[in-house]
């Protein structure tokens, strides 16, 4: 097995930097097409996959964006490619495994690393110099697989809770508060909390739970050895079941049902990302509801990290490369800031006054950038879909009643430790 | 004479008269069944014996019986044989018994019988995934109203709801699959039973046969053919269903809905081990061709017997 290791942004091919800088700052001028290399760019039309652009709220806003370049410039064509986020990953990296592929991605995290580890992308240590562009620390330490830089953030959604203000008027800010609220609130067919927990949803159960481990201080690794049955990550979990138990949440119900309830006043509380936000207001404009950071005793939450990466089959590298030094200008990061709304993007950018005033909480999701983590169990990117599988299996098992959580951590750190070698 | 010579020269000489004939005529079905079945299955076979990553294909290492012992030595894969057996023998004995009880019912004279007959194949004409969401927002544990009902009634479903409970997840799954099913046997039978001679029955009523030892040696007999070639499909199609209990349950919950063929998807698109996924194809190939050549058996021994 490849040991998989991330690292800080700083610590990435400084050798490199003076050409890579120079090279950038050549790119990064009013959308030059000079190649990274410093040569032209042959003329090209090339494919952006994205799951984002079949988003209703998100794909015209981003649709927009890449219109912007395609009219900044004569030489490269971007054209969108929407693929739909339930099959993106598969559909993407088997193009890729065969040789093919669209020639830019925007990846979440648990295909980029396995893309990362077999050699399907690009590598960018010397295209990308972190320090001049001014790339944020937390989430760009994920970047690279292997000592390797392989990708640029393009958004990150951090993890927030959501609450409805009509049924709560003030948010819970320790676990037991939380607790309590989630109880009070839960009357009738009006539920304090939901979130998902069935093996249906197994990459939803993951995205939850992960809130819980972190969040008491836990973690599915240390980098090198999985820590499965860490007694932080036991403590999380039985935090996590204890509201399951307290029939606080619309058992059974999966999140597009929750999700609905949340949108019709009938659920209180929700652990979401930034992606949430433009959803919820899509589904009920007059829904009342604010965000707060997430009330468990350690400021450490998931977030949905997604890079954007050059396809290794690519035959027109350069021009990918091209569209990514333009989407890194401060002047198009704030514009892409603006169409993603409480979504991150790959630098510090400044919301305008007028997306304040419209949404005066999106302070909140920035403010998490730094201490969110992406989904994945870090050191074992690749085998992250295998490693999600036991542990959603076993801790589903222990939410029925069949073992304790205790146990249920245990048996999937035998199982995973299998998987892994 | 010399003309008739000549025209019967002309028909030997014509392609369409040689010996050859037959061949061209089968060339293009077995062309087509050489690239796209057997090309795929040997390329399964020598697959199955490799170490193959689905993001690298073409760099397959060899490993033997690897991919194999670990596949029998995984408890989890003795579970998916288990739910696939339980399941396949549920479809099959459920769609047929359910499809021959509706043809005979159908096969009867009563008011609407045009209509009956047309309205019993819907199930069958809805696309599979459609059938599939309705059968999972029907079976919802807050809103479904097959939940809603079993409820309201008494019936303990848990919490989480039918799909969710490792007890009710199969049996749901299965009444689903015997639904969409049964019209199809239904159909089929309805048009063996036609053909059974209505003066063999007629005279076996003369004879004070009741209409159970009518259907036994008259009916039965004439049917029998009928019901051993639907009894093959079904077990067949049942072996390779995946989209109703993808969609239903992905296999859970806690691996009870597994089967073979949702294994196999998972090995090769969640872990990406294609060599390991064409391991558990080849089981399943396996076992279809034990179904085939024992359903061949039987037929022949049964021919025998009515001989």
């Amino acid at each position: 097995m490849a040991t998989h290791t991330f690292r800080r942004s700083r610590l990435g091919g400084i050798a490199l930097l003076a050409v890579a800088g120079l090279t950038l700052s050549a790119c990064s001028t009013g959308g030059s097409s000079d190649s990274a290399e410093g040569g032209e760019i042959e003329p090209a039309t090339i494919t952006f996959a994205a799951s984002t652009f079949g988003d209703p709220g998100l794909g015209p806003r981003l649709q927009e964006l890449v219109d912007e370049y395609n009219a900044s410039q004569d030489i490269v064509t971007i054209e969108p490619a929407a693929v739909p986020f339930p099959t993106f990953g598969q559909t993407v990296l088997t193009q890729m495994g065969g040789g093919e592929g669209p020639d830019l991605v925007r990846f979440d995290m648990p295909e980029f690393t396995s893309a990362a580890d077999a050699g399907l992308l690009e590598p960018l240590d010397d295209k990308i110099d972190a320090d001049e562009l001014g790339l944020q620390e937390g989430p760009d330490q994920y970047m690279f697989v292997n000592d390797e830089r392989y990708g640029v953030i393009f958004d990150t959604s951090n993890y927030v809770m959501y609450y409805n203000t009509d049924l709560i008027p003030e948010p819970p800010t320790t676990f037991d508060e939380f607790m309590d609220v989630a109880k009070a609130t839960t009357q009738g067919d009006v539920y304090g909390l939901a979130f998902r927990q069935t093996q249906a949803e197994e990459n939803g159960v993951w995205q939850d739970i992960f809130n819980y481990v972190y969040g008491f201080g836990g973690e599915w690794s240390d980098g090198e050895e999985l820590t499965l049955n860490n007694p932080k990550n036991v403590e999380g979990l039985e935090a996590y079941q204890s509201l399951y138990d307290a029939n606080v949440i619309p058992k059974g119900a999966d999140a597009a049902t929750f999700r609905k309830m949340f949108a019709q006043n009938k659920v209180g509380m929700e652990l979401n990302n930034g992606g949430y936000l433009v959803a919820t207001r899509g589904t009920n404009p007059d829904l009342n509801f604010s965000v707060a950071p997430i009330p468990f005793p350690v400021r450490a939450q998931g977030a949905i990290m997604a890079p954007i990466v050059i396809n290794a089959n690519s035959e027109h590298k350069d021009a990918a490369m091209d569209f990514i030094n333009w989407v890194l200008e401060a002047e198009n990061q704030t514009s892409l800031q603006e169409a993603l709304g409480a979504s991150s993007v790959a630098t510090k950018t400044t919301r305008s006054d007028e997306q304040l005033a419209e949404t005066p909480f999106l302070p909140v999701y920035d403010e998490l950038t730094n201490s969110s983590s992406p989904q994945i169990v870090v050191g074992f990117g690749p085998q992250t879909a295998d490693i999600r599988k036991i542990v959603v299996t076993q801790v589903i098992s222990a939410l029925q009643g069949q073992q304790t959580m205790e146990e249920a951590l245990d048996n999937a750190q035998d199982e995973a430790e299998q998987i892994v070698g | 004479m010399t003309t008739l010579n000549a025209r019967a020269s002309r028909r030997r000489r014509s392609p369409l008269g040689s010996r050859w004939t037959p061949y061209v005529f089968l060339l293009p079905a077995a062309a087509y069944i050489f690239v796209f079945q057997a090309i795929p299955l040997l390329q399964e076979v020598y697959l199955s014996f490799t170490r193959t990553n689905l993001l690298n294909p073409t760099r397959s290492e060899w490993i033997g019986f690897d991919n194999y012992t670990r596949v029998f030595a995984s408890s989890d894969f003795q579970q998916t044989l288990g739910t696939t057996a339980v399941y396949v023998i549920a479809c099959v004995v459920g769609a047929v018994g359910s499809g021959l009880v509706v043809a005979l019912l159908l096969n009867g004279s009563f008011p609407g019988r045009g209509i009956a007959r047309a309205l019993v194949t819907v199930p069958w004409a809805a696309p599979g995934i459609a059938t599939a969401l309705i059968a999972t927002w029907m079976l919802n544990a807050q809103y479904g109203i097959i939940t809603r009902a079993l409820r309201a009634i008494g019936v303990d479903v848990g919490e989480s709801g039918i799909l969710d409970n490792p007890d009710l997840a199969l049996p749901a799954i299965l009444l689903t699959t015997i639904w969409q099913l049964f019209p199809f046997v239904a159909v089929v039978l309805l048009s063996a039973l036609q053909s059974v001679p209505t003066e063999l029955v007629e005279a076996a009523e003369m004879d004070g046969a009741n209409r159970l030892w009518v259907f036994r040696v008259v009916t039965w007999p004439v049917i029998r053919p009928t019901v051993g070639l639907i009894a093959l499909l079904m077990t067949i199609w049942s072996l390779r269903r995946f989209e109703l209990i993808w969609l239903m349950t992905r296999g859970g919950p806690l691996g009870t809905t597994r089967t073979l063929v949702i294994d196999l998807y998972s090995q090769a698109f969640d872990s990406k081990q294609l060599g390991a996924a064409a391991a558990i194809g080849m089981v399943g190939v396996v076992i279809a061709m034990i179904v085939v050549v024992g359903s061949r058996l039987v037929t022949r021994a049964a021919e025998k017997d009515t001989a």
